[in-house]
This record gives structure tokens, C-alpha cells and sequence, in this order.
């Protein structure tokens, strides 16, 4: 599967000072770079949720996630590890494109393997200011996207939603990085044309290869409040197993990813 | 006691054999106080104070080449018996002897199947007296002494949960809950319920099984049990004792997601081993139970879910206050406020045959990270004093609680 994106970039780079990518071509590339590094990665993250006043509160888990094949459907496995009061809370999704999510939540003190029902994607995952869709991705076939500027680093991309009831927003602005495809900007527009949600890749790294966003900063410019994403022990290519994102793992976390 | 003992067996041998392996001293916990009282009179008990206790969780996990040791006990004091204690949750050793299975040995929580605080394929002990009493949700599940394998066979699950010996639930002895005692209400003026527990031995204990796969997204579940009713639902005219059963239980349960929420149906056949012509009014006959749910987001972090149970007592009912068929309606309003900061939840039971309901509505609120303070109550009604909930009227109370946790 690398040796097949290598292949894919090296005949990109190749293309590319043949014609111009299309729209389509830059956000299928986008949607690759940020969500399906390699066929499965690990990474400890961090939420820092701070609030207008400044007062924080802090999230630590660790996620492992696999794919079924890039740009399809794909298998989380959150395990928390702070705050304590739901520390060793795992957190299970089977997501696919073309139905709701299958959801699981284990909650070690009661021994209990919960289904919970598929929820509104855009609403805050665990408190912080990213939605459950900024963290497992946004399908881009939810979008029309036109090319609205290109500049010497950026491809600046507009979004208008097809389904406008089923989201917050009128449109959204990405800026991808024309080297490495990567999203670092995205603003939120809402029906009078005012940003009211910023986000920002604050630090890129590169990581077996696969330049990865290793910090993130989600702006809620009305309510004045932000959180702060940090990965840190990034791996792709760990050969998860497949059982890993089953009923078992939930009663018997992973121990060796969650302890490096 | 004796579980107690060997749970910490348990642990010192498995500390022994565990190499040092971990970096970091993973102990964790919570320091709680809680308070709670009855919101009405109740002539059969003296105290308005139904709980007043501390409590200091310890939560120990250790791995080694070996397995997995987890060790988790609370330090209570309780105002309300004027006692401490130690009530050790989990004390447990974890393994994978072969690829395909894990064993888990010792004192561990044991749950399966899908009822919302219904249970019918879940015998596991249960501690209701908790559960009416204000504590935390985990404390509905009594820790068990048991040894449970799981098998993975790729096509399909098999799990067996074995405990050795006989445990019955905390149910309502009268200690500190007053209830219907058969000719009358009863409360701790009466004293606790005399009840005949079964012989310790290895014979008397409890073998409980599920045999699980998945079928295209659905999660379908067979189950069988065989042992004891956890609450003395049998008498002795002889010594006037109240007695536990002989119970065994066949089951099936399926889950999966159904428009845009999360459907369940679950059935249980209970035959009752110590009355198999259903002749002998003190011993409960054999029933059918069957249970349908259905939950989702009715709004963004606001959640919804519905159940209807019943309980189908085959051929004529007992002498008495059993009606053949008891039906029961669940309602669970769950909502995320504040950023997630405030939950706001009530539960209801409904029973239309029996005229009685019980509601627990609560509120949690996030002070930190680390601070949580819970209000909440729970609310008795009931036409009859003999009804499930009716029973516990005089019971209808309202806790609070702070937990730091670490």
C-alpha cells in the first residue's frame, strides 16, 4: 500500500507541471493526505479545551485507526486515559461511506459493552471544540467544492454543503498545501458570510514518509473558546490486526499500543 | 469475606509470578462523599438517612509477561452502620494462554447482554440496594468470584463466566430499604429478612454462557445459565426462611443499528429447577421474559431510548399477588449541556399491570477535570404497597454526591 502511494506521488509529480490538477483531483488528494496516512496508524493525542476565560480542561487518549482501503470505510479505536473519571473508557467506530456508523462504547467499571446510536456529526467529540467530523474525516461527496484561488502555496478551496439543513454552515474555505496536500487552513462561513470557526494545522511533520499534522488549533470565534490537538508517537504501517477493533479488545485494550 | 480473601490471594500470586514490566505506577482513583435521605415519612424505620458515606477508590493495574493483574478496592466509611470497610471490585488476573482464548481469574464485574437496567440473560449478582440508594451506576453490578474463558473462534464467540460458589444479590432485606414483606410493609424496625442460603460448596455454584457473533452489522447473542435466583424468591413453611431456588435460563438476544438508532430485542426462558410441575406456591414458577428497545439522538447530544419487557409466569400464577403476565415500559432522556460539562438524565420504569413506576431523574455536573458533583433522586410510586415499586413508596429519596477523581 506505500509502495502503491509512492507510486501514485511519484506519477503525480510527474504529471503535475503537465496540466493542472481538477478540483475533484485536489480534494480526493486532501482527503488522502489527512485521514488515510498509510493503512493504519497509532498516535497519542491530547485535546487542551480552553474556554474564553482561559480556563482549561484536558483530554489524553490514545487512537488506533485502520483502513479498509484508502478513501473508504475505516475502524477507530479511542482509549482514554484522562480525564480519571473516564480513564480506561474505550471508544469503538466502524465507519462507513455509505450507511451511519456502527459505535460502541466500553465502560470498564460496569463491564459494559454499549452500542450507541449514530449521532450528529457535527457536534463536539468529548468536549472540545472538534466535531466528531474533524477528527474521522468529512466525506468530501457531502460537498461541491470550486477552486476559488490559487497562490504559490496553496490551493484555496470553497465548499458549499448539498445537504445545507443537515450542517451548521453555509460554506467553508480550505486552504490545502500544494506540496503536501495537507489542509492548514479551513474557515467556517455562516449564511451571512461571517467566520464564526476557524481552524489551523499550527505544526507538520513528516512521519514514515506521510506528512502529518502533529498539532491543530480549532477556533469557536463566537463563544471566544478554542482547543488545541497535539499527536505525538505517530506510527503508520503498524500492521494492526484486524480483531483489534472487535468486542474482544474493548474488555482487553491493546496494551502494547497504549504503553509506548 | 470469603470472596474478599480469595481475591487478594489471587493478586499476591499473580504479583509474584508478574515480572516488573511497567515504567509508571499506574494507580488511579477517586475520593467520594455522599449523602442521601428519604424525601417522605417512613414509619418502619427510625433513620430519615438513607446514606452517608465516604469513599476512596484504589485502581491498580499491572501487566507482566504473564498476563494482566488489575486490582481495584473502595475504603468506605459508612455513617449510616457507623462501619468501615474495604469492598475489593476487581482483583483479577488476566490471560491469553492460547491466541484464541482469555481467561480472566479472580474477582472481576461480569455483564452481558442488552437490556438498558432490564436484565434477563444477565444473572450476574446485582446490588440493588445501591442502585435505590443514590450511589454511583457502577455499584448496580456486584463484583463476582469467577473465572471466565472466552473462546474466539472467528466465526463465532463462546464466553463462560463460572463462579464456584453461591452469591446472592444485595437485594432488599429491609436492612435500609423498607419493602413489602408478605403480610405487611417491613423496614429495618423489623429487622433484615430471614433468609436460608444453600450450602457452601463447589456444586452450589453458578455456570453462565453466551455463544456470540456478528451477522452483518447485527449483534446476535445465545445465552444459557444455570443456578440460583439471586433474590430469596422462594419460602420455607417449615422454618419460616426465605430460600433461593434453583434457576436455569435459556436466552437469545439480537442489536444492530435501525433507522438512524440502535434496536434490541432480547427473550429468556427461566425454568424454575426446584418447581418443575409448578405446583408448590413457595417456590416462583418457571417464566417467559422478552424485552424490545429502541434508542437514538432526537436532537444534537440529546438521546432518546424506549423499552417495553415482559414477564410471563407459565401456567396459573402463584398463590396470590403474581399476575400471569407483568408488563414494564422504560423511558431515557440523556442530554449533554455546557459543553459537555452537564448531563442531565431521568430514567423512568412504567408498569401498566402493576400501577407502579420508578423514576431517577440526576444531574452531573463537571466542576473540573477532576471534580463531579451529582444531585439526583429516586422517585417511588405505586397504587398497591405490594407491587415491585409500590412497595418502596416510603423509600423515595433524594443523594448527593462529590467526586474527586486522580
Amino acid at each position: 500500500m506505500r509502495s502503491t502511494a509512492l507510486a501514485v506521488a511519484l506519477v503525480a509529480s510527474l504529471a503535475a507541471p503537465a496540466r493542472a490538477l481538477t478540483v475533484d483531483e485536489v480534494v480526493a488528494r486532501a482527503n488522502l493526505a489527512s485521514y488515510y496516512a498509510g493503512d493504519d496508524g497509532v498516535a497519542r493525542a491530547t485535546l487542551v479545551i480552553a474556554d474564553r476565560e482561559g480556563r482549561t480542561r484536558e483530554r489524553e487518549f490514545t487512537i488506533l485507526r485502520k483502513d479498509v482501503a484508502d478513501g473508504e470505510g475505516q475502524r477507530y479505536y479511542v482509549y482514554f486515559h484522562k480525564p480519571g473519571d473516564v480513564r480506561k473508557t474505550v471508544f469503538l467506530v466502524h465507519k462507513y461511506l455509505d450507511q451511519d456508523d456502527d459505535r460502541w462504547l466500553y465502560l470498564p467499571a460496569l463491564d459494559l459493552v454499549k452500542r450507541i446510536a449514530a449521532s450528529d456529526k457535527r457536534t463536539s467529540f468529548v468536549g472540545s471544540h472538534f466535531f466528531y467530523e474533524d477528527v474521522s474525516g468529512r466525506s468530501p461527496a457531502e460537498d461541491t467544492h470550486v477552486l476559488k484561488e490559487e497562490t504559490a502555496r496553496h490551493y484555496v478551496l470553497e465548499n458549499t454543503p448539498k445537504h445545507p439543513g443537515s450542517v451548521e454552515f453555509a460554506r467553508y474555505t480550505v486552504w490545502v498545501d500544494k506540496q503536501t496536500f495537507l489542509p492548514v487552513k479551513a474557515e467556517y462561513q455562516d449564511a451571512q458570510g461571517k467566520t464564526y470557526r476557524r481552524l489551523e494545522a499550527q505544526q507538520v511533520e513528516t512521519i514514515g514518509g506521510f506528512p502529518t499534522v502533529v498539532k491543530a488549533r480549532m477556533d469557536d470565534l463566537q463563544t471566544g473558546g478554542h482547543t488545541v490537538l497535539t499527536f505525538e508517537k505517530v506510527e503508520y504501517d503498524q500492521g494492526i490486526a484486524e480483531d483489534t477493533f472487535t468486542e474482544r479488545y474493548l474488555r482487553n485494550p491493546p496494551r502494547e499500543y497504549l504503553r509506548r | 469475606m470469603r470472596g474478599r480473601r480469595l481475591g487478594l490471594g489471587i493478586l499476591l500470586l499473580g504479583a509474584g509470578a508478574l515480572p516488573a514490566a511497567a515504567a509508571e505506577p499506574p494507580i488511579h482513583g477517586f475520593f467520594e462523599v455522599a449523602a442521601g435521605a428519604r424525601m417522605v415519612d417512613d414509619d418502619r424505620a427510625a433513620d430519615r438517612f438513607l446514606l452517608e458515606e465516604a469513599r476512596f477508590q484504589v485502581d491498580f493495574l499491572r501487566d507482566g509477561e504473564l498476563g494482566t493483574l488489575a486490582f481495584r478496592a473502595d475504603l468506605v466509611h459508612d455513617g449510616i452502620d457507623g462501619e468501615s470497610r474495604v469492598e475489593v471490585r476487581e482483583g483479577n488476573l488476566f490471560l491469553t494462554p492460547w491466541p484464541r482464548v482469555d481467561l480472566k481469574v479472580g474477582r472481576q464485574v461480569l455483564t452481558w447482554g442488552t437490556g438498558d437496567l432490564v436484565f434477563l440473560n444477565d444473572l450476574f449478582p446485582k446490588d440493588w440496594q445501591s442502585f435505590f440508594l443514590g450511589r454511583d451506576d457502577e455499584y448496580l453490578k456486584q463484583p463476582a468470584d469467577a473465572v471466565r474463558a472466552t473462546w474466539y473462534g472467528g466465526a463465532a464467540n463462546l464466553d463462560l463466566a463460572w463462579q464456584p460458589l453461591f452469591a446472592p444479590d444485595r437485594y432488599l432485606s429491609g436492612e435500609r430499604l423498607s419493602f413489602w414483606g408478605g403480610a405487611g410493609s417491613r423496614g429495618p424496625r423489623d429487622g433484615e429478612l430471614p433468609t436460608e442460603e444453600p450450602a457452601r460448596g463447589l456444586g452450589g455454584g453458578t455456570l453462565a454462557g453466551r455463544l456470540y457473533r456478528n451477522l452483518g452489522g447485527w449483534e446476535g447473542a445465545l445465552y444459557g445459565f444455570r443456578g440460583r435466583w439471586g433474590q430469596p424468591r422462594g419460602f420455607d413453611p417449615a422454618t419460616g426462611r426465605y430460600t433461593f431456588p434453583r434457576l436455569e435460563a435459556w436466552g437469545a438476544s439480537l442489536r444492530g443499528a435501525l433507522g438512524g438508532g440502535v434496536a434490541n430485542g432480547e427473550a429468556s426462558w427461566y425454568r424454575s429447577l426446584d418447581d418443575r410441575d409448578e405446583k408448590d406456591p413457595w417456590v416462583p414458577n418457571s417464566q417467559v421474559r422478552a424485552l424490545a428497545g429502541f434508542g437514538r439522538e432526537v436532537w444534537p447530544e440529546q438521546n432518546l431510548g424506549l423499552q417495553a419487557y415482559l414477564e410471563r409466569t407459565l401456567c396459573t400464577p402463584d398463590a396470590g399477588f403474581t399476575d400471569q403476565n407483568r408488563w414494564g415500559l422504560t423511558a431515557r432522556y440523556t442530554g449533554l449541556f455546557l459543553r459537555q460539562t452537564l448531563t442531565l438524565s431521568l430514567f423512568t420504569v412504567y408498569s401498566p399491570s402493576e400501577d407502579d413506576a420508578h423514576l431517577r431523574p440526576r444531574a452531573s455536573y463537571q466542576l473540573s477535570d477532576e471534580l463531579l458533583v451529582t444531585l439526583g433522586a429516586n422517585l417511588f410510586l405505586g397504587a398497591h404497597r405490594d407491587t415491585f415499586f409500590g412497595q418502596l413508596e416510603d423509600n423515595t429519596n433524594a443523594y448527593a454526591r462529590v467526586r474527586y477523581s486522580f
